[in-house]
């Protein structure tokens, strides 16, 4: 096996932002309706150079519709990515993931709430069910650190994991029961929980990109005491690590992640878990490469998966949890038979 | 041996004969004992025979609950299932879960002669398990207009209103008739149906609906008429087929901006020609998408909007409102 640098070098950046960024134009220059590719050049060159725009249906579709799309999708792919591998360090556990600690879950339910209660920001439309989303993945966070507490103070990971199952099972439950008593919305909770990306608007990609700098920086710092996390938790303690306070800002960084996401793209599965893997056997083990790597690695999957979405079934189009669980659940399943051969 | 046979075909000739004549005795019997009764096909096609008309019935989907209180036969419904909201009455009637959820033992108790349900959610064992507890089981499940006319009738027929029922069907079509003949359209013009907004991914009414329908009868085409029934489509799409109508059926529940506020402000829909008329229709009260007497309604409704009778309705409005006035002073 060749030795692996310890860092993630310079070129290696510059190749994976230019397949990331190949990705990205693919995803922009191809469609459910087709525009020739001088043409998006043009409408893209005329926006970057601030000239006047020509009303055009490409025009409304490339600068309205495909690329925020695009930039929500690379986001929540990077953000998601990045959530899942930093879990999997931090639980030493291959299965964690913000879908197995319940925050998910618990984001969800933090939504639905918001509609069936209407809650609503006057000021910021549809804001509610982000700001409710976040604040149950914070409030899940802290009812499942309590109880591990509680039951084991170490926070050993098995405990983490299985309370993170229970709570997510709870909290299904607790939004059946929300559906039951909001029968008059079960149309848009309905919708809701199927998840969409189509409303992607510049706004909520700069959201997304708020939460991805704050919380990746603050993730990529913890690279280090990752590592030692991912030998295992006493081996973290005897090098020197604050292990509580290190779960507990992963956790905090980990479930504004996974907020953020939930409430602009509904639950879209298998992201962290598939690509943190796959990213793992290209870079290694190592956080302080897998960080960055995975980031780049999710944001590819998820523009490639929302891409199957939106052209497959043409006029249709897939829910992308749909099109991510499908392809994840067999590349998962491809890769760790591959690695169980060698 | 001849002679044997003879007598053979003899014999076979009489017993016909007897068996016929027991057979018509019995056909005679069997039509004087069911004089009060009811014999109906239900909408899969299974024979069901009432010996009176009901008394007591459950509907489970919300469109055969307005089909019955249509044929003033809404004070027979004892139990409705979780969706029926119309008419306002029917809220005070015994909820039961429908769809797969449904609840045998809720339903049993609550005595019904028949239970009126579509095929949709109830699986064999269901229908068998109440068929068991003496409860006849009887399927409505309208997929055009002329299925919805057919339910009527049927639900008419169980319920011993078949006069009120013909009159609701021909009030139907009368209205249909009516509005496909003053509509002067020539499918040129196109309407696209939204049934789920944007921030939920955009769904809308293809093919085989009676969204579909009902625009095809007002001489409009529905411009997703190439999905087959109810599918999430693409953003895009929408802004290449540029609809020249609009219609949502988002639910408003009083707070943000209104289904066709929100609309409007949509980013890249500056240009399609519905947003720029602002020719967008929000209907709340599932006019369009339910199998029920309604849907003449929501031909009006739409009618009005695609050729513009509101406009007169509410010029109309305007010429009252002085003529009040003046009489107050």
């Amino acid at each position: 096996m060749r030795k692996r640098p310890e860092h993630f070098r310079p070129i290696e950046y510059v190749m994976f932002s230019l397949v990331t960024l190949a990705v990205m134009c693919l995803c922009v220059c191809v469609g459910s309706v087709s525009i020739p590719l001088p043409e998006t050049v043009r409408v893209i060159w005329s926006a970057l150079t601030g000239q006047e725009q020509t009303s055009g249906l490409s025009n409304s579709i490339i600068l309205s519709v495909r690329l925020p799309r695009v930039f929500c999708v690379a986001l929540s792919g990077s953000a998601l990515s990045l959530a899942g591998a930093a879990m999997q360090g931090l639980l030493k556990n291959p299965l964690a993931d913000g879908s197995t600690l319940g925050v998910s879950s618990g984001a969800s339910l933090g939504a639905v709430l918001a509609i069936a209660l209407g809650v609503a920001i006057p000021w910021l439309p549809f804001s509610g069910t982000m700001v409710m989303a976040i604040l149950f993945a914070f409030l899940s966070l802290l009812v499942i650190l309590g109880l591990a507490y509680k039951l084991d103070y170490s926070l050993s990971t098995n405990t983490i994991i299985l309370i993170g199952v229970i709570y997510s099972m709870f909290m299904s439950s607790l939004m059946s029961i929300v559906i039951t008593f909001a029968a008059d919305k079960i149309q848009s909770i309905t919708f809701w929980t199927m998840g969409s990306l189509q409303n992607s608007s510049y706004k909520n990609a700069a959201i997304l990109l708020a939460a991805f700098l704050l919380c990746g920086g603050v993730l990529f710092f913890h690279a280090r005491e990752l590592n030692a996390f991912a030998v295992g938790e006493d081996n973290a303690r005897h090098v020197g690590v604050d292990v509580r306070r290190t779960k507990l800002t992963v956790l905090i960084m980990v479930s504004i992640l996974i907020g953020v996401c939930v409430s602009i793209g509904g639950t879209i599965s298998f992201v962290g878990l598939v690509t943190s893997h796959m990213v793992r056997m290209i870079v290694g083990p190592n956080h302080r490469r897998l960080l960055p790597a995975s980031a780049f690695g999710g944001a590819v999957f998820l523009l490639l998966a929302d891409l199957a979405a939106r052209i497959l079934l043409n006029p249709r189009e897939l829910p992308i949890g749909v099109v991510t669980s499908l392809v994840g659940a067999v590349v998962f399943v491809f890769i760790f038979y591959q690695t169980r051969k060698n | 041996m001849l002679r044997e046979k003879k007598r053979t075909i003899l014999y076979s000739l009489g017993l016909a004969a007897c068996l016929a004549a027991g057979i018509t005795g019995l056909t005679a019997s069997a039509d004087e004992e069911n004089a009060g009764g009811v014999s109906i096909t239900d909408m899969k096609g299974r024979e069901i025979t009432l010996e009176q008309p009901a008394e007591r019935i459950v509907a489970l989907t919300a469109s055969d609950c307005e089909i019955l209180y249509a044929i003033g036969a809404g004070d027979k419904l004892v139990g409705r299932g979780t969706y029926c909201d119309y008419p306002e009455e029917v809220l005070e009637v015994p909820e039961v879960n429908s769809g797969e959820d449904m609840n045998i033992e809720e339903v049993i108790a609550l005595d019904p002669d028949v239970l009126l349900m579509s095929d949709m959610a109830q699986t064999e064992e269901q229908v068998q398990m109440l068929e068991d507890a003496g409860i006849r089981v009887v399927v409505s499940e309208a997929k055009d207009i002329e299925g919805v006319y057919t339910a009527i009738k049927m639900i008419g027929a169980l319920m011993g209103q078949d006069e009120k029922a013909a009159e609701v069907i021909d009030g139907m079509k009368d209205t249909f008739a009516q509005l496909s003949e003053k509509a002067t359209g020539d499918g040129t013009q196109t309407v696209y149906f939204e049934v789920s907004p944007l921030e939920y991914g955009l769904w809308t009414s293809g093919a085989n609906t009676f969204m579909d329908e009902i625009a095809t009868m007002l001489g409009v085409k529905n411009c997703f008429s190439d999905v087959d029934g109810w599918g999430e489509i693409s953003e895009e799409q929408v802004l290449e087929r540029n609809p020249d109508f609009i219609v949502t059926i988002t639910m408003y529940y009083g707070e943000g901006p209104t289904p066709t506020e929100e609309i409007l402000s949509r980013k890249g829909w500056e240009n399609v020609s519905a947003v720029k008329n602002q020719k967008i229709l929000n209907l709340q009260d599932d006019e369009l998408s339910r199998p029920a007497p309604r849907l003449a309604d929501g031909a009006k409704l739409l009618y009005d909007f695609i050729y513009g009778g509101t406009e007169e309705e509410s010029e109309v409005a305007t010429e009252v409102t002085p003529a009040e006035s003046v009489e107050i002073e």
